[in-house]
């Protein structure tokens, strides 16, 4: 029993590191920095013009939302790539030719993107907070990186279930992108959720990243943790539902490429 | 001589077209990205308390945001396809030059562009009900035009970049935001700080954009106008001199030192 839990770990742990490293090892120190924070950063500047234009008054909410997105695209992003890239270079058939354990393989390709994006969060917020004189005097810092845990890890649920979308569709890509860019839309990034219309708002509920940057934004103005377990708990039970259902494709899509040995041929 | 030259360019544009039409991507980046785009900055007026959106910044400025990303997108995706797929070295060896090809495709992917502009306008129209009353369509008309050919200039810029070397492939990849940002294309040049409007200045997208802009607000002044064509000319011709000039150094680089495929 324990024999096949440090087995289990450590196919986790190495699946995880050379899933990353696989990833961002041919990227110069440019690309690595300007992939995590460069385009969220011009992307946030694009939308506070936006908002001065029409004259939105509350810059600093947009500021807050996108870094709070930051998490989130990697967890989604990066866990989509991760998945996706195994059919791309062509060592998918080896993945799932191999005996080892499925639960590992699969959770580990999420790992260093969930620290990555925790970690590009907090410094993204450090930065944000700098030329934004964001006042922080007020935030409950404990709870608000549990809170950007939080969202890195449930998105990271999106990004299994859109991961293995791209494992059966060559356009799985296109797709992930398309569903990010709702993300500025739907999950209270750059105004309240009440802003959107009712059956929008409703969609941004069964969504991951909605509760916990509700969450998120409720310890910057310094909330305790009653007034945020509610949403904390519901970000937990959505977060995992996704991890869940991608859990799910995936061994789906795994069973079917067995029977039918079509895997590659799509 | 000309003959073969159109029927290059024809040719080009259509194998372009085709690749465009059946790729989804071009879904997301002409039509899905700037109506997310559009999207929010609707619900932006909307949470500002504002009864209507501005139709000008935020529906029409998603078209020119598609344009732009299609563009730029697509322009450094040829050639990064191209190497990817082994046929870089083939167009390089061809006896048509790669700065022809990468021309013409520029100009495609430009012209695909308005696909993304005409939606965003015919949206504008029949579902907003904007009124062109008082719109300058001469003003706009040429306004247009030389959008269009900075776009050119500035995409036949950027492709050189990407044959030169696959890691400006990152760099070329992350102008998309700051372009969009720098030239105002969701919100008036003026809600920029200063510095920022003079650094906007360098791109000559950003002058066309603005006269395409005030003449669809109705803006007669032929002095402003003139003023905005001329620079928006003059600065994309500076590209298009750099442009010429690089392509020389990327032509003698890659035959001297044959490494098209490992830089």
């Amino acid at each position: 029993m324990i024999q096949s839990l440090v087995h289990s770990l450590r196919v986790y742990l190495a699946e995880a590191w050379l899933s990353y490293h696989g990833r961002f090892a041919i990227t110069s120190p440019f690309g690595y920095i300007a992939s995590k924070l460069g385009f969220p950063f011009f992307l946030m500047l694009f939308f506070i013009f936006m908002g001065k234009f029409v004259g939105y008054t509350n810059p600093l909410y947009i500021v807050i939302g996108n870094v709070l997105l930051i998490p989130a695209a990697n967890g989604l992003g990066g866990v989509t790539l991760a998945i996706r890239d195994e059919r791309q270079w062509g060592t998918l058939s080896y993945v799932l030719g191999s005996p080892a354990p499925r639960m590992p393989i699969f959770l580990g390709r999420a790992f260093y993107y969930i620290l990555d994006g925790f970690v590009t969060a907090l410094l993204g917020l450090a930065i944000a907070a700098g030329i934004f004189h964001l006042d922080l005097s007020q935030v409950n810092f404990l709870l608000l990186m549990v809170c950007i845990f939080l969202v890195a890890v449930t998105s990271s649920g999106l990004g299994f279930l859109f991961g293995s979308i791209s494992l059966v569709s060559r356009d799985g890509w296109m797709i992930t992108t398309t569903f990010i860019s709702a993300l500025y839309i739907l999950v209270g990034v750059n105004f309240p959720i009440e802003s959107l219309p009712v059956v929008l708002q409703k969609v941004a509920y069964v969504l991951p990243l909605t509760r916990g940057i509700m969450a998120a934004r409720l310890a910057l103005d310094g909330a305790g943790w009653n007034a945020i377990s509610r949403l904390v708990a519901g970000e937990v039970l959505v977060g995992a539902i996704y991890i869940l259902a991608g859990y799910l494709c995936f061994r789906l899509i795994e069973k079917r490429s067995m029977a039918s040995g079509t895997l590659d041929a799509i | 001589m000309s003959r073969l030259r159109w029927g290059l360019i024809k040719r080009q544009m259509v194998v372009q077209l085709q690749v465009a039409t059946l790729n989804l991507y071009s879904l997301g980046l002409f039509v899905i990205q700037p109506a997310v785009f559009i999207a929010v900055g609707m619900l932006l007026s909307h949470a500002a308390g504002n009864a209507m959106p501005d139709l000008v910044y935020s529906v029409v400025g998603g078209g020119i945001m598609g344009m732009w990303s299609g563009l730029v997108f697509s322009s450094t995706y040829d050639i990064a396809g191209d190497r990817y797929n082994g046929m870089l070295e083939l167009i390089v060896g061809s006896p048509t030059s790669l700065a022809t090809v990468e021309a013409i495709r520029t100009l495609t992917n430009v012209l695909s562009g308005l696909f993304s502009l005409s939606l965003a306008f015919i949206t504008s129209l029949a579902i907003f009900g904007y009124s062109l009353h008082g719109v300058n369509f001469w003003g706009a008309g040429i306004s247009l035009l030389l959008l269009l050919f900075a776009m050119w200039c500035m995409g036949v810029f950027l492709a050189n970049f990407i044959a030169w070397s696959r890691i400006s492939t990152w760099f070329v990849d992350y102008l998309e935001m700051p372009i969009a940002f720098l030239c105002g294309f969701m919100y008036p040049i003026r809600v920029l700080p200063g510095w920022l409007q003079i650094l906007s200045g360098a791109i000559p997208i950003r002058w066309a954009l603005q006269a395409m802009n005030e003449s669809l607000l109705g803006n007669r002044d032929l002095t402003f106008l003139a003023t905005h064509w001329a620079i928006a000319i003059g600065i994309s011709l500076i590209f298009l001199a750099i442009t010429r000039w690089l392509q020389v150094k990327v032509h003698d680089s890659i035959r001297l030192s044959g490494e098209l495929s490992s830089i």
